[in-house]
């Protein structure tokens, strides 16, 4: 067996760029987080304008949860499906066009949104400060929706490519179980196919259409609810990649064996089946959904906590398998045999330990009554910085410790620097995630450059405001302080120095309880992806069609659903003759 | 430190199979996370409905 660079050279460069993609990504989007965190502290608020903060916190959002993530995400299922099925891609120019095609959307998106520095000369008229969540009333250039179109269509042919291995390694052995790191990545592309249509519907009929003028209006909250039934599987999109890396890498590296295939297996299922009738749970004080729709929401949200309460299981059983074959002892005594001298897993630890944490808060955002005390506060920040911001990108920026080597036939640079980089974020997110999400009970709002108002003084639960805002923007220096040091390392990494040694060939070790014990069932994903087709029939036709006719027809009123209501009904039915004569 | 990537580096001493290993570490982490999680379930009640007034139920 051969390092994964040099067996497959030309899958091993689409990773490699995939990934560098990403990290251009999080550089871009580690720089406007700390400008965002000085800025709305009030601690060097005159580089940028109030109004410019706009532009940046959508620089921030886009550069991190759309690209850096999902660029990280396609380099490494290209891995994963190579690997696991130890065959070259069928057809490596489909593999690079899926990639430039990513490419290219996000340069035309990223265009766009730069567009909104400039006040003058040609690019004056470009600008997409829409926020990551790019739904009306707000509206970006066409080119902005256009570029997001063309990334989402990459991944979908990314999609594509890789079931097309799967079928083609299925006619040569049918009668083998389906690997494992192939049955990740089948099932959440298929939840990212499921996901994806309702953006993609947004963006292509109606937000596209809009900014073209070709409409003069759109119904926002159609738009809204498109988007969120996109918007929260999306961040299963984000996690899933990385429980792959908890089940797969983690054991690995612990010295020890995953502690159950078919476990693993139902997880991803259960992800399948349950990540998109959810997305309304963003929704709960919107006007014009009806409370029981949102009640359906929440139930099924908090059946979502199954397959992660499942996964905390599984992975810290397998790492304490590692501890115990590694000569650890007692109940807690394991836990020193550990090789918390690795980076990778030490970082991913620190990872999951913070996505534990995040857990609570995910709960109190699930909930229809608490979540009226935290929506649109600093609260739902920190949730998602301990989430994605810190279990997802600190899961990858250690997994890379692991993984470069692989794709690159090089040794990382140092591991000591790796372990004060994955600390340095753990700690800076400690800071900031607890204080953002203090200063969201306190009342402080989200997506505010400057959240001081005469008349309001903030009242912490305890705690004054003034030492929340400096461990807010102590704990984003930290963490901007840590994304140089992964960069350096990287860099370091790409050159011949420091403890390095050719990297050496490696191969994942066999689960405790293997895929034999696995019924059947489970890898008809046929069966469950019709299960999740249903269920999101039931959750969403209804309201959508109650936001259609209620809201003022498809193309509602671009004042949104309230203004909508006192329009002239005739004007929303003339509309309607107009969509029929369109559609 | 040499190699990541290394099995002679994994440290392992002994070989544990399916039937010899009783996960009783994790039992007790995830017992404790639990008794945590129901306790910030319960100080909840107290910051939030408590502490500042009127809110939307
Ligand atoms: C250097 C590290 C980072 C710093 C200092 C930072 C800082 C911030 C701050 C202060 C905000 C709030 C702005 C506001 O609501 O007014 C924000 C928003 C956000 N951050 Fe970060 N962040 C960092 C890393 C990340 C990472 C790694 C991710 C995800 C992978 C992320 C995702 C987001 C998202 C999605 C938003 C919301 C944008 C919006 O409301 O439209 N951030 N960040
Ligand atoms: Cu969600």
């Amino acid at each position: 067996m051969e390092v994964f660079a040099n067996e497959y050279p030309d899958e091993a460069w689409v990773v490699r760029a995939a990934l560098g993609s990403a990290f251009v990504a999080l550089a871009i989007g580690g720089l406007m987080g700390l400008i965002q965190t000085l800025h709305r502290t009030g601690f060097y608020d005159s580089l940028i304008s109030n109004a410019d903060y706009y532009t940046v916190l959508t620089l921030h959002g886009v550069a991190m949860v759309l690209l850096f993530t999902i660029f990280f995400l396609v380099g490494f299922f290209q891995w994963a499906i190579t690997d696991s099925l130890g065959r070259k891609s069928e057809d490596i120019r489909i593999t690079k066009l899926w990639y430039g095609m990513m490419v290219l959307g996000s340069a035309m998106s990223a265009v766009t949104i730069l567009g909104g520095f400039v006040d003058s000369g040609s690019l004056s008229g470009v600008e997409a400060d829409v926020l990551y969540t790019f739904y009306a009333p707000l509206e970006a250039h066409p080119l902005y929706y256009m570029g997001l179109a063309v990334f989402i269509i990459g991944t979908w042919i990314a999609g594509f490519d890789w079931f097309r291995s799967w079928w083609a390694w299925k006619k040569e052995n049918p009668d083998e179980r389906m690997p494992l790191r192939t049955f990740m990545v089948l099932t959440t592309m298929l939840m990212w196919y499921l996901a994806s249509l309702g953006v993609a519907i947004s963006v292509v009929f109606f937000l596209i259409p809009w900014s073209l003028g070709i409409f003069d209006s759109v119904n926002s909250l159609l738009t809204r609810t498109l988007f969120w039934f996109f918007g929260h599987p999306v961040v299963y999109f984000w996690l899933m990649p990385v429980y792959m890396m908890w089940y797969v890498i983690m054991p690995k590296l612990a010295g020890g064996r995953l502690f159950s295939d078919p476990l693993a297996r139902i997880v991803f299922v259960l992800f399948l089946v349950l990540s998109v009738p959810t997305g309304i749970h963003h929704q709960y004080v919107d006007p014009g959904i009806a409370e029981g729709f949102k009640f359906l929401a929440m139930t099924n949200t908090m059946f979502l906590l199954l397959p992660s309460l499942l996964t905390a299981f599984t992975v810290v059983a397998s790492i304490e398998h590692g501890a115990r074959q590694r000569g650890g002892e007692g109940y807690f005594g394991w836990l020193t045999a550990l090789p918390w001298g690795k980076p990778a897993f030490t970082g991913m630890t620190l990872a999951g330990l913070m996505f534990a944490a995040a857990g609570f808060s995910g709960m109190i955002n699930a909930g229809m009554s608490i979540n009226y005390l935290v929506h649109n506060t600093l609260w739902v920040v920190g949730h998602f910085h301990m989430t994605v911001g810190t279990a997802v990108a600190l899961s990858i920026m250690a997994a890379t410790y692991w993984f470069l080597p692989k794709i690159t036939g090089r040794e990382i640079f140092s591991r000591r620097l790796g372990l004060a980089q994955v600390l340095l974020w753990f700690i800076g997110m400690v800071l900031m995630g607890n204080a953002m999400h203090r200063a969201g009970l306190a009342g402080v709002p989200r997506r505010t450059a400057d959240p001081t108002y005469d008349q309001v003084i903030y009242d912490g639960a305890y705690g004054a405001i003034g030492e929340l805002r400096f461990q807010i923007a102590l704990g984003g220096v930290l963490l901007s302080l840590s994304l140089v040091l992964f960069f350096a390392h990287l860099v370091l990494s790409s050159f011949d120095i420091g403890e390095r040694a050719a990297a050496t060939p490696d191969s994942i070790p066999a689960p405790l309880s293997g895929p034999e014990q696995a019924p059947k069932v489970l890898d008809n994903i046929r069966l469950w992806t019709s299960i999740a087709v249903v269920l999101i029939l039931i959750t969403y036709i209804l309201p959508l069609a109650s936001i259609v006719t209620d809201g003022g027809g498809w193309l509602g009123d671009s004042y949104g659903v309230i203004v909508a209501e006192y329009v002239l009904p005739a004007v929303s039915s003339t509309i309607d003759i107009f969509v029929g004569v369109v559609a | 430190m040499s190699s990541e990537t290394e099995t002679t580096e994994d440290g392992i001493v002994r070989e544990i199979g399916h039937d010899e290993f009783d996960p009783v570490g994790t039992l007790a982490l995830i017992l404790i996370y639990f008794v945590i999680i129901g306790g910030l379930w319960a100080f909840m009640y107290f910051v939030e409905f408590l502490g500042n007034g009127p809110t939307v139920v």
